[in-house]
Protein backbone atom coordinates (compact mmCIF):
# COMPACT_ATOMS: atom_id res chain seq x y z
CA UNK A 1 0.00 0.00 0.00
CA UNK A 2 1.39 3.40 -0.90
CA UNK A 3 1.55 5.95 1.88
CA UNK A 4 -1.43 8.18 2.44
CA UNK A 5 0.46 11.11 3.93
CA UNK A 6 4.17 11.18 3.35
CA UNK A 7 6.36 13.97 4.69
CA UNK A 8 9.94 13.73 3.45
CA UNK A 9 12.88 15.77 4.69
CA UNK A 10 10.74 18.83 5.33
CA UNK A 11 12.48 22.13 6.02
CA UNK A 12 10.65 25.32 6.97
CA UNK A 13 11.50 28.67 8.44
CA UNK A 14 9.94 31.85 9.78
CA UNK A 15 11.81 34.91 8.64
CA UNK A 16 15.46 33.85 8.95
CA UNK A 17 14.76 31.30 11.64
CA UNK A 18 14.79 27.62 10.59
CA UNK A 19 12.22 25.65 12.61
CA UNK A 20 11.73 22.39 10.77
CA UNK A 21 15.05 20.78 9.90
CA UNK A 22 14.52 17.70 7.79
CA UNK A 23 11.37 16.21 9.24
CA UNK A 24 10.08 12.92 7.86
CA UNK A 25 6.88 11.18 8.82
CA UNK A 26 4.52 8.71 7.17
CA UNK A 27 0.89 8.12 8.08
CA UNK A 28 -1.42 5.56 6.51
CA UNK A 29 -5.17 5.74 6.19
CA UNK A 30 -7.00 4.88 9.36
CA UNK A 31 -3.98 5.30 11.65
CA UNK A 32 -3.64 7.46 14.71
CA UNK A 33 -0.25 9.02 15.28
CA UNK A 34 1.02 11.05 18.19
CA UNK A 35 3.71 13.70 18.21
CA UNK A 36 5.36 14.60 21.46
CA UNK A 37 8.29 16.90 21.99
CA UNK A 38 9.60 19.75 24.10
CA UNK A 39 8.12 23.24 23.92
CA UNK A 40 9.39 25.03 20.85
CA UNK A 41 10.44 21.84 19.03
CA UNK A 42 8.23 22.67 16.03
CA UNK A 43 4.99 20.73 16.60
CA UNK A 44 2.62 23.63 15.94
CA UNK A 45 4.83 24.79 13.10
CA UNK A 46 4.48 21.40 11.41
CA UNK A 47 0.69 21.60 11.81
CA UNK A 48 0.59 25.03 10.23
CA UNK A 49 2.95 24.11 7.41
CA UNK A 50 0.67 21.19 6.56
CA UNK A 51 -2.28 23.62 6.40
CA UNK A 52 -0.35 26.08 4.22
CA UNK A 53 0.03 28.98 6.64
CA UNK A 54 1.72 31.71 4.56
CA UNK A 55 3.71 32.78 7.63
CA UNK A 56 6.03 29.80 7.23
CA UNK A 57 8.28 29.33 4.25
CA UNK A 58 8.96 25.79 3.14
CA UNK A 59 12.61 25.66 2.07
CA UNK A 60 12.95 21.97 1.25
CA UNK A 61 11.43 18.54 1.23
CA UNK A 62 8.07 17.24 0.06
CA UNK A 63 4.62 16.41 1.37
CA UNK A 64 2.36 14.05 -0.50
CA UNK A 65 -1.25 13.64 0.57
CA UNK A 66 -3.45 11.05 -1.12
CA UNK A 67 -1.24 11.17 -4.17
CA UNK A 68 -1.25 14.97 -4.46
CA UNK A 69 1.60 17.39 -3.91
CA UNK A 70 0.26 19.16 -0.84
CA UNK A 71 2.81 21.97 -0.88
CA UNK A 72 1.47 23.26 -4.19
CA UNK A 73 -2.07 23.61 -2.91
CA UNK A 74 -3.65 26.71 -1.41
CA UNK A 75 -4.88 26.77 2.18
CA UNK A 76 -8.51 26.27 1.19
CA UNK A 77 -7.68 23.53 -1.33
CA UNK A 78 -5.91 21.58 1.38
CA UNK A 79 -8.92 21.98 3.65
CA UNK A 80 -11.26 20.76 0.93
CA UNK A 81 -8.92 17.86 0.21
CA UNK A 82 -9.61 16.78 3.79
CA UNK A 83 -7.00 18.37 6.04
CA UNK A 84 -8.19 19.85 9.31
CA UNK A 85 -6.27 21.46 12.14
CA UNK A 86 -7.74 21.93 15.59
CA UNK A 87 -5.63 24.89 16.63
CA UNK A 88 -3.60 25.17 19.80
CA UNK A 89 -4.74 28.82 20.02
CA UNK A 90 -7.86 29.33 17.91
CA UNK A 91 -8.33 32.76 16.32
CA UNK A 92 -11.09 35.13 17.38
CA UNK A 93 -13.60 36.19 14.71
CA UNK A 94 -15.53 39.19 16.10
CA UNK A 95 -18.88 39.60 14.39
CA UNK A 96 -18.92 36.07 12.91
CA UNK A 97 -21.06 33.45 14.67
CA UNK A 98 -20.06 29.79 14.75
CA UNK A 99 -23.15 28.81 12.77
CA UNK A 100 -22.41 31.36 10.03
CA UNK A 101 -18.81 30.15 9.97
CA UNK A 102 -19.84 26.52 9.54
CA UNK A 103 -22.44 27.41 6.91
CA UNK A 104 -19.75 29.11 4.83
CA UNK A 105 -17.32 26.25 5.38
CA UNK A 106 -19.80 23.53 4.37
CA UNK A 107 -21.07 25.46 1.37
CA UNK A 108 -17.53 26.23 0.20
CA UNK A 109 -16.89 22.48 -0.05
CA UNK A 110 -20.16 21.91 -1.84
CA UNK A 111 -19.52 24.75 -4.25
CA UNK A 112 -16.08 23.35 -5.06
CA UNK A 113 -17.64 19.93 -5.67
CA UNK A 114 -20.29 21.47 -7.94
CA UNK A 115 -23.10 20.73 -5.49
CA UNK A 116 -25.99 22.93 -4.43
CA UNK A 117 -25.86 24.89 -1.18
CA UNK A 118 -27.08 23.06 1.88
CA UNK A 119 -30.70 23.93 2.71
CA UNK A 120 -31.45 25.43 6.10
CA UNK A 121 -33.05 22.31 7.56
CA UNK A 122 -30.25 19.90 6.65
CA UNK A 123 -27.72 22.42 7.87
CA UNK A 124 -29.39 22.82 11.26
CA UNK A 125 -29.64 19.05 11.61
CA UNK A 126 -25.98 18.57 10.93
CA UNK A 127 -25.02 21.28 13.42
CA UNK A 128 -27.44 20.37 16.20
CA UNK A 129 -26.59 16.67 16.52
CA UNK A 130 -22.89 17.37 16.77
CA UNK A 131 -23.35 20.29 19.13
CA UNK A 132 -25.38 18.15 21.50
CA UNK A 133 -22.80 15.39 21.51
CA UNK A 134 -20.12 17.89 22.53
CA UNK A 135 -22.20 19.82 25.09
CA UNK A 136 -22.28 22.93 22.91
CA UNK A 137 -25.31 25.12 23.50
CA UNK A 138 -27.26 27.21 20.96
CA UNK A 139 -25.98 30.28 22.72
CA UNK A 140 -22.38 29.21 22.02
CA UNK A 141 -23.21 28.78 18.33
CA UNK A 142 -24.64 32.28 18.13
CA UNK A 143 -21.78 34.06 19.83
CA UNK A 144 -18.86 35.37 17.78
CA UNK A 145 -16.31 32.63 17.15
CA UNK A 146 -13.78 32.27 19.98
CA UNK A 147 -14.54 35.73 21.39
CA UNK A 148 -14.78 35.63 25.17
CA UNK A 149 -14.86 31.83 25.37
CA UNK A 150 -12.84 30.04 28.02
CA UNK A 151 -9.76 28.11 26.93
CA UNK A 152 -11.52 24.77 27.30
CA UNK A 153 -14.62 25.96 25.45
CA UNK A 154 -12.51 27.10 22.50
CA UNK A 155 -10.93 23.65 22.28
CA UNK A 156 -14.32 22.01 22.40
CA UNK A 157 -15.50 24.29 19.57
CA UNK A 158 -12.51 23.20 17.47
CA UNK A 159 -13.55 19.56 17.93
CA UNK A 160 -17.08 20.60 17.04
CA UNK A 161 -15.86 22.10 13.75
CA UNK A 162 -14.01 18.89 13.03
CA UNK A 163 -17.17 16.87 13.65
CA UNK A 164 -19.20 19.14 11.35
CA UNK A 165 -16.69 19.19 8.50
CA UNK A 166 -15.78 15.47 8.68
CA UNK A 167 -12.22 15.80 7.39
CA UNK A 168 -10.06 12.83 6.37
CA UNK A 169 -6.95 13.94 8.18
CA UNK A 170 -7.34 15.56 11.59
CA UNK A 171 -4.47 17.30 13.30
CA UNK A 172 -5.21 18.02 16.94
CA UNK A 173 -2.72 20.47 18.41
CA UNK A 174 -2.87 20.21 22.20
CA UNK A 175 -6.62 19.85 22.18
CA UNK A 176 -6.56 18.56 25.77
CA UNK A 177 -4.71 21.52 27.25
CA UNK A 178 -6.99 23.87 29.13
CA UNK A 179 -9.83 21.35 29.23
CA UNK A 180 -11.19 20.05 32.51
CA UNK A 181 -11.37 16.31 33.16
CA UNK A 182 -14.96 15.99 31.96
CA UNK A 183 -14.45 18.09 28.85
CA UNK A 184 -11.44 15.97 27.88
CA UNK A 185 -13.64 12.88 28.09
CA UNK A 186 -16.36 14.48 25.96
CA UNK A 187 -13.83 15.62 23.37
CA UNK A 188 -12.00 12.29 23.52
CA UNK A 189 -15.19 10.41 22.78
CA UNK A 190 -15.84 12.91 19.96
CA UNK A 191 -12.53 11.80 18.46
CA UNK A 192 -13.23 8.11 19.04
CA UNK A 193 -16.58 8.34 17.26
CA UNK A 194 -14.83 9.80 14.23
CA UNK A 195 -12.29 6.99 13.95
CA UNK A 196 -12.65 5.16 10.67
CA UNK A 197 -10.48 3.18 8.25
CA UNK A 198 -10.54 6.21 5.90
CA UNK A 199 -9.65 8.80 8.50
CA UNK A 200 -6.29 9.44 10.14
CA UNK A 201 -5.30 11.48 13.16
CA UNK A 202 -2.16 13.31 14.15
CA UNK A 203 -2.43 14.20 17.80
CA UNK A 204 -0.04 16.60 19.52
CA UNK A 205 -0.06 16.59 23.29
CA UNK A 206 2.14 16.76 26.37
CA UNK A 207 -0.22 14.58 28.37
CA UNK A 208 0.57 10.85 28.22
CA UNK A 209 -2.42 9.94 30.40
CA UNK A 210 -4.76 11.65 27.93
CA UNK A 211 -3.02 9.99 24.99
CA UNK A 212 -3.18 6.52 26.52
CA UNK A 213 -6.77 6.75 27.71
CA UNK A 214 -8.47 8.81 25.01
CA UNK A 215 -6.33 8.53 21.88
CA UNK A 216 -4.72 5.08 22.02
CA UNK A 217 -2.22 5.79 19.25
CA UNK A 218 -0.78 3.33 16.76
CA UNK A 219 2.48 5.26 16.45
CA UNK A 220 4.38 7.79 18.51
CA UNK A 221 6.94 10.23 17.12
CA UNK A 222 9.26 12.34 19.21
CA UNK A 223 10.06 15.72 17.75
CA UNK A 224 13.10 17.73 18.79
CA UNK A 225 14.73 20.71 17.10
CA UNK A 226 12.47 20.34 14.11
CA UNK A 227 13.23 16.67 13.44
CA UNK A 228 11.71 13.34 14.31
CA UNK A 229 14.31 11.84 16.65
CA UNK A 230 12.49 8.69 17.70
CA UNK A 231 9.60 6.60 16.48
CA UNK A 232 7.78 3.69 17.96
CA UNK A 233 4.63 2.48 19.62
CA UNK A 234 2.88 3.55 22.79
CA UNK A 235 5.89 2.31 24.82
CA UNK A 236 7.79 5.51 23.90
CA UNK A 237 5.42 7.34 26.23
CA UNK A 238 6.64 5.22 29.15
CA UNK A 239 10.16 6.42 28.52
CA UNK A 240 8.94 10.04 28.46
CA UNK A 241 7.03 9.56 31.70
CA UNK A 242 10.18 8.19 33.36
CA UNK A 243 12.93 10.38 31.95
CA UNK A 244 11.36 13.23 29.99
CA UNK A 245 12.86 14.13 26.61
CA UNK A 246 16.50 14.18 27.77
CA UNK A 247 17.43 10.87 26.17
CA UNK A 248 15.87 11.80 22.84
CA UNK A 249 17.47 15.25 22.74
CA UNK A 250 20.95 13.75 22.67
CA UNK A 251 20.07 12.05 19.41
CA UNK A 252 18.90 15.30 17.89
CA UNK A 253 22.19 17.04 18.55
CA UNK A 254 24.23 14.03 17.40
CA UNK B 1 -44.16 51.82 12.36
CA UNK B 2 -41.48 52.44 9.77
CA UNK B 3 -42.45 55.10 7.28
CA UNK B 4 -40.97 55.22 3.78
CA UNK B 5 -40.17 58.69 2.63
CA UNK B 6 -38.01 60.00 -0.18
CA UNK B 7 -36.13 63.15 -1.09
CA UNK B 8 -36.61 65.14 2.08
CA UNK B 9 -35.76 68.79 1.55
CA UNK B 10 -37.34 70.41 4.56
CA UNK B 11 -38.97 68.63 7.43
CA UNK B 12 -40.03 69.51 10.93
CA UNK B 13 -40.87 66.91 13.52
CA UNK B 14 -43.15 68.56 15.98
CA UNK B 15 -42.83 68.68 19.73
CA UNK B 16 -43.21 65.34 21.40
CA UNK B 17 -43.75 63.33 18.18
CA UNK B 18 -42.13 59.97 17.53
CA UNK B 19 -41.13 58.82 14.05
CA UNK B 20 -39.07 56.15 12.30
CA UNK B 21 -38.38 56.66 8.64
CA UNK B 22 -36.42 55.12 5.84
CA UNK B 23 -35.28 57.32 3.02
CA UNK B 24 -34.16 55.40 -0.05
CA UNK B 25 -33.70 58.34 -2.37
CA UNK B 26 -32.07 61.49 -1.15
CA UNK B 27 -32.34 65.08 -2.35
CA UNK B 28 -29.24 67.25 -2.74
CA UNK B 29 -29.90 69.03 0.46
CA UNK B 30 -32.12 68.29 3.44
CA UNK B 31 -32.88 70.42 6.45
CA UNK B 32 -34.58 68.82 9.38
CA UNK B 33 -35.75 70.31 12.62
CA UNK B 34 -36.49 68.08 15.57
CA UNK B 35 -38.56 70.01 18.04
CA UNK B 36 -38.44 69.64 21.80
CA UNK B 37 -38.97 66.11 23.13
CA UNK B 38 -39.47 64.52 19.71
CA UNK B 39 -37.81 61.18 19.04
CA UNK B 40 -36.75 60.30 15.54
CA UNK B 41 -34.91 57.45 13.87
CA UNK B 42 -33.86 58.10 10.31
CA UNK B 43 -32.31 55.52 7.98
CA UNK B 44 -30.76 56.72 4.77
CA UNK B 45 -29.39 54.93 1.73
CA UNK B 46 -27.21 57.09 -0.40
CA UNK B 47 -25.55 56.24 -3.69
CA UNK B 48 -23.40 58.13 -6.18
CA UNK B 49 -24.61 61.65 -5.46
CA UNK B 50 -23.74 64.77 -3.57
CA UNK B 51 -25.80 65.12 -0.48
CA UNK B 52 -25.98 67.43 2.49
CA UNK B 53 -28.02 66.89 5.62
CA UNK B 54 -28.38 69.38 8.39
CA UNK B 55 -30.37 68.72 11.51
CA UNK B 56 -31.25 70.91 14.43
CA UNK B 57 -32.17 69.01 17.58
CA UNK B 58 -34.26 70.71 20.25
CA UNK B 59 -34.50 70.42 24.00
CA UNK B 60 -34.80 66.84 25.23
CA UNK B 61 -35.17 65.56 21.67
CA UNK B 62 -33.46 62.49 20.28
CA UNK B 63 -32.34 62.04 16.69
CA UNK B 64 -30.70 58.84 15.51
CA UNK B 65 -29.57 58.53 11.93
CA UNK B 66 -27.76 55.76 10.07
CA UNK B 67 -26.49 56.53 6.59
CA UNK B 68 -25.22 54.02 4.06
CA UNK B 69 -23.07 55.83 1.56
CA UNK B 70 -21.90 54.10 -1.58
CA UNK B 71 -19.85 55.36 -4.46
CA UNK B 72 -18.97 58.80 -5.73
CA UNK B 73 -20.26 62.06 -4.39
CA UNK B 74 -19.65 63.91 -1.18
CA UNK B 75 -21.69 63.45 1.94
CA UNK B 76 -21.94 66.43 4.24
CA UNK B 77 -23.55 66.02 7.63
CA UNK B 78 -24.21 68.69 10.18
CA UNK B 79 -25.88 68.33 13.56
CA UNK B 80 -26.76 71.13 15.88
CA UNK B 81 -27.57 70.00 19.40
CA UNK B 82 -29.48 73.19 20.05
CA UNK B 83 -31.55 72.44 23.17
CA UNK B 84 -30.52 71.12 26.55
CA UNK B 85 -30.47 67.35 26.93
CA UNK B 86 -30.64 66.78 23.20
CA UNK B 87 -29.25 63.49 21.92
CA UNK B 88 -27.83 62.66 18.52
CA UNK B 89 -26.49 59.41 17.12
CA UNK B 90 -25.17 59.70 13.60
CA UNK B 91 -23.62 56.48 12.27
CA UNK B 92 -22.30 56.06 8.77
CA UNK B 93 -21.19 53.09 6.71
CA UNK B 94 -19.37 53.88 3.51
CA UNK B 95 -18.32 51.60 0.66
CA UNK B 96 -16.16 52.71 -2.20
CA UNK B 97 -14.57 50.74 -5.01
CA UNK B 98 -13.10 51.13 -8.47
CA UNK B 99 -12.02 54.70 -9.10
CA UNK B 100 -14.61 56.19 -6.79
CA UNK B 101 -13.82 59.17 -4.68
CA UNK B 102 -15.74 60.69 -1.84
CA UNK B 103 -15.44 63.19 0.96
CA UNK B 104 -17.54 62.39 3.98
CA UNK B 105 -17.67 65.21 6.43
CA UNK B 106 -19.55 65.53 9.65
CA UNK B 107 -19.95 68.33 12.11
CA UNK B 108 -21.50 67.82 15.50
CA UNK B 109 -22.04 71.04 17.45
CA UNK B 110 -22.91 70.88 21.12
CA UNK B 111 -24.63 74.25 21.38
CA UNK B 112 -26.50 73.50 24.61
CA UNK B 113 -25.65 72.04 28.01
CA UNK B 114 -26.18 68.39 28.93
CA UNK B 115 -26.12 67.20 25.34
CA UNK B 116 -24.90 63.80 24.18
CA UNK B 117 -23.59 62.75 20.77
CA UNK B 118 -22.50 59.36 19.46
CA UNK B 119 -20.99 58.66 16.10
CA UNK B 120 -19.61 55.43 14.64
CA UNK B 121 -18.33 55.68 11.08
CA UNK B 122 -17.13 52.54 9.35
CA UNK B 123 -15.77 52.29 5.84
CA UNK B 124 -14.67 49.57 3.45
CA UNK B 125 -12.67 50.73 0.46
CA UNK B 126 -11.35 48.67 -2.42
CA UNK B 127 -9.92 49.05 -5.93
CA UNK B 128 -8.32 52.45 -6.39
CA UNK B 129 -10.98 54.30 -4.47
CA UNK B 130 -10.18 57.22 -2.23
CA UNK B 131 -12.25 58.18 0.79
CA UNK B 132 -11.75 61.06 3.15
CA UNK B 133 -13.52 61.32 6.47
CA UNK B 134 -13.53 64.69 8.17
CA UNK B 135 -15.05 64.41 11.58
CA UNK B 136 -15.74 67.58 13.49
CA UNK B 137 -16.97 67.92 17.03
CA UNK B 138 -17.45 71.41 18.41
CA UNK B 139 -17.97 72.13 22.09
CA UNK B 140 -18.14 75.89 22.64
CA UNK B 141 -16.75 77.79 25.60
CA UNK B 142 -18.77 77.57 28.85
CA UNK B 143 -20.88 74.60 27.78
CA UNK B 144 -21.48 72.21 30.67
CA UNK B 145 -21.88 68.45 30.99
CA UNK B 146 -21.16 67.57 27.40
CA UNK B 147 -20.68 63.96 26.41
CA UNK B 148 -19.50 63.27 22.90
CA UNK B 149 -18.01 60.22 21.20
CA UNK B 150 -16.76 59.74 17.69
CA UNK B 151 -15.13 56.64 16.27
CA UNK B 152 -13.97 56.12 12.72
CA UNK B 153 -12.73 52.75 11.44
CA UNK B 154 -11.87 51.82 7.90
CA UNK B 155 -10.55 48.76 6.17
CA UNK B 156 -8.54 48.87 2.99
CA UNK B 157 -9.40 45.89 0.84
CA UNK B 158 -6.81 46.47 -1.85
CA UNK B 159 -3.27 47.83 -1.92
CA UNK B 160 -4.34 50.83 -4.04
CA UNK B 161 -7.28 51.91 -1.89
CA UNK B 162 -6.83 54.99 0.27
CA UNK B 163 -8.61 56.38 3.29
CA UNK B 164 -7.70 59.65 4.91
CA UNK B 165 -9.10 60.66 8.26
CA UNK B 166 -9.10 64.25 9.41
CA UNK B 167 -10.41 64.69 12.92
CA UNK B 168 -11.42 68.22 13.85
CA UNK B 169 -12.07 68.47 17.54
CA UNK B 170 -12.73 71.93 18.81
CA UNK B 171 -13.25 71.71 22.51
CA UNK B 172 -13.29 75.01 24.33
CA UNK B 173 -15.18 73.94 27.46
CA UNK B 174 -13.90 72.03 30.53
CA UNK B 175 -16.90 70.03 31.69
CA UNK B 176 -16.62 67.59 28.83
CA UNK B 177 -16.30 63.91 28.07
CA UNK B 178 -15.22 63.39 24.51
CA UNK B 179 -13.85 60.06 23.35
CA UNK B 180 -12.69 59.84 19.79
CA UNK B 181 -10.51 57.67 17.65
CA UNK B 182 -9.70 56.64 14.13
CA UNK B 183 -8.09 53.48 12.80
CA UNK B 184 -7.39 52.44 9.24
CA UNK B 185 -6.04 49.00 8.43
CA UNK B 186 -6.31 45.88 6.35
CA UNK B 187 -8.13 42.67 7.07
CA UNK B 188 -6.50 40.54 9.75
CA UNK B 189 -4.27 37.88 8.14
CA UNK B 190 -4.72 35.40 10.99
CA UNK B 191 -8.48 35.61 10.66
CA UNK B 192 -8.30 35.08 6.90
CA UNK B 193 -6.04 32.08 7.40
CA UNK B 194 -8.33 30.59 10.03
CA UNK B 195 -11.35 30.87 7.70
CA UNK B 196 -9.40 29.39 4.80
CA UNK B 197 -8.25 26.38 6.86
CA UNK B 198 -11.94 25.49 6.97
CA UNK B 199 -12.15 25.47 3.16
CA UNK B 200 -13.52 28.97 2.60
CA UNK B 201 -11.84 30.60 -0.39
CA UNK B 202 -10.08 33.91 -0.03
CA UNK B 203 -12.76 36.03 -1.71
CA UNK B 204 -15.50 34.64 0.53
CA UNK B 205 -13.31 34.91 3.61
CA UNK B 206 -12.67 38.57 2.84
CA UNK B 207 -16.36 39.23 2.22
CA UNK B 208 -17.28 37.50 5.47
CA UNK B 209 -14.81 39.53 7.51
CA UNK B 210 -15.87 42.76 5.80
CA UNK B 211 -19.50 42.00 6.55
CA UNK B 212 -18.66 41.28 10.20
CA UNK B 213 -16.79 44.58 10.39
CA UNK B 214 -19.70 46.62 8.98
CA UNK B 215 -22.32 44.73 10.98
CA UNK B 216 -21.23 46.54 14.12
CA UNK B 217 -23.16 49.54 12.78
CA UNK B 218 -26.12 47.59 11.41
CA UNK B 219 -26.54 45.47 14.54
CA UNK B 220 -27.70 48.57 16.40
CA UNK B 221 -30.67 48.96 14.03
CA UNK B 222 -33.67 47.61 15.94
CA UNK B 223 -36.08 47.39 12.98
CA UNK B 224 -35.44 43.95 11.41
CA UNK B 225 -36.53 44.81 7.85
CA UNK B 226 -34.49 47.96 7.79
CA UNK B 227 -31.42 46.21 9.13
CA UNK B 228 -31.70 43.52 6.46
CA UNK B 229 -32.13 46.19 3.75
CA UNK B 230 -28.90 47.81 4.86
CA UNK B 231 -27.04 44.52 5.07
CA UNK B 232 -28.21 43.52 1.61
CA UNK B 233 -27.12 46.81 0.07
CA UNK B 234 -23.81 47.09 1.89
CA UNK B 235 -21.87 44.85 -0.47
CA UNK B 236 -19.57 45.40 -3.40
CA UNK B 237 -21.17 44.37 -6.67
CA UNK B 238 -19.22 41.58 -8.29
N1 LIG C 1 5.34 33.04 13.65
C1 LIG C 1 6.50 32.83 14.31
N2 LIG C 1 7.39 33.83 14.42
C2 LIG C 1 8.57 33.63 15.08
N3 LIG C 1 8.91 32.48 15.64
C3 LIG C 1 8.06 31.46 15.56
C4 LIG C 1 6.80 31.58 14.89
N4 LIG C 1 6.16 30.41 14.97
C5 LIG C 1 6.98 29.59 15.67
N5 LIG C 1 8.12 30.22 16.03
C6 LIG C 1 9.22 29.64 16.80
O1 LIG C 1 9.48 28.35 16.30
C7 LIG C 1 9.75 27.45 17.36
C8 LIG C 1 8.78 26.30 17.30
O2 LIG C 1 7.48 26.77 17.66
P1 LIG C 1 6.20 25.83 17.71
O3 LIG C 1 5.07 26.66 18.07
O4 LIG C 1 6.14 25.06 16.45
O5 LIG C 1 6.60 24.87 18.94
P2 LIG C 1 5.77 23.71 19.62
O6 LIG C 1 6.57 22.48 19.46
O7 LIG C 1 4.39 23.70 19.12
O8 LIG C 1 5.80 24.16 21.16
P3 LIG C 1 4.69 24.05 22.34
O9 LIG C 1 4.86 22.70 22.93
O10 LIG C 1 5.12 25.11 23.29
O11 LIG C 1 3.35 24.30 21.75
C9 LIG C 1 9.68 28.26 18.64
O12 LIG C 1 10.98 28.64 18.99
C10 LIG C 1 8.86 29.45 18.25
O13 LIG C 1 9.20 30.58 19.02
MG1 LIG D 1 2.55 24.13 19.93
Amino acid sequence: MSAWLEIKDLHAKVGDKPILNGLSLTINAGETHVIMGPNGSGKSTLSNVLCGNPHYEVTGGSVEFKGQNLLEMSVEERARAGIFLAFQSPTELPGVSMSTFMKYALNARRKAAGEKELDAVSFMKRIKIRAQALDITDEMLKRPVNVGFSGGEKKRLEIFQMAVLEPDFCILDEMDSGMDVDAVKVAGSGVQIMRSPERSFLVISHNTKFLREQIKPDHVHILALGQVVAEGGAELMDEIDRNGFAGFLKEAVA
Amino acid sequence: MVEEISKITQLTIETGKTAVFVEKQLSDKAEIVIEAGARVKHYRLHENAEHALSVKIGRGASYEVVTLHKGNGDLTLSFDLAGEEAFCRSDVVYLLGGEEKSLISSDVRHNADNTVSRQLVKGAVTGKAFATFEGGVLIPYERKKIDGAQQHRAILLSPDATVKAVPRLEIYADDVKCAHGSAIGSLNQDQLYYLMTRGIDEADARALLTRAFLDEVFDSIEEDDVREDFRRLAVFEK
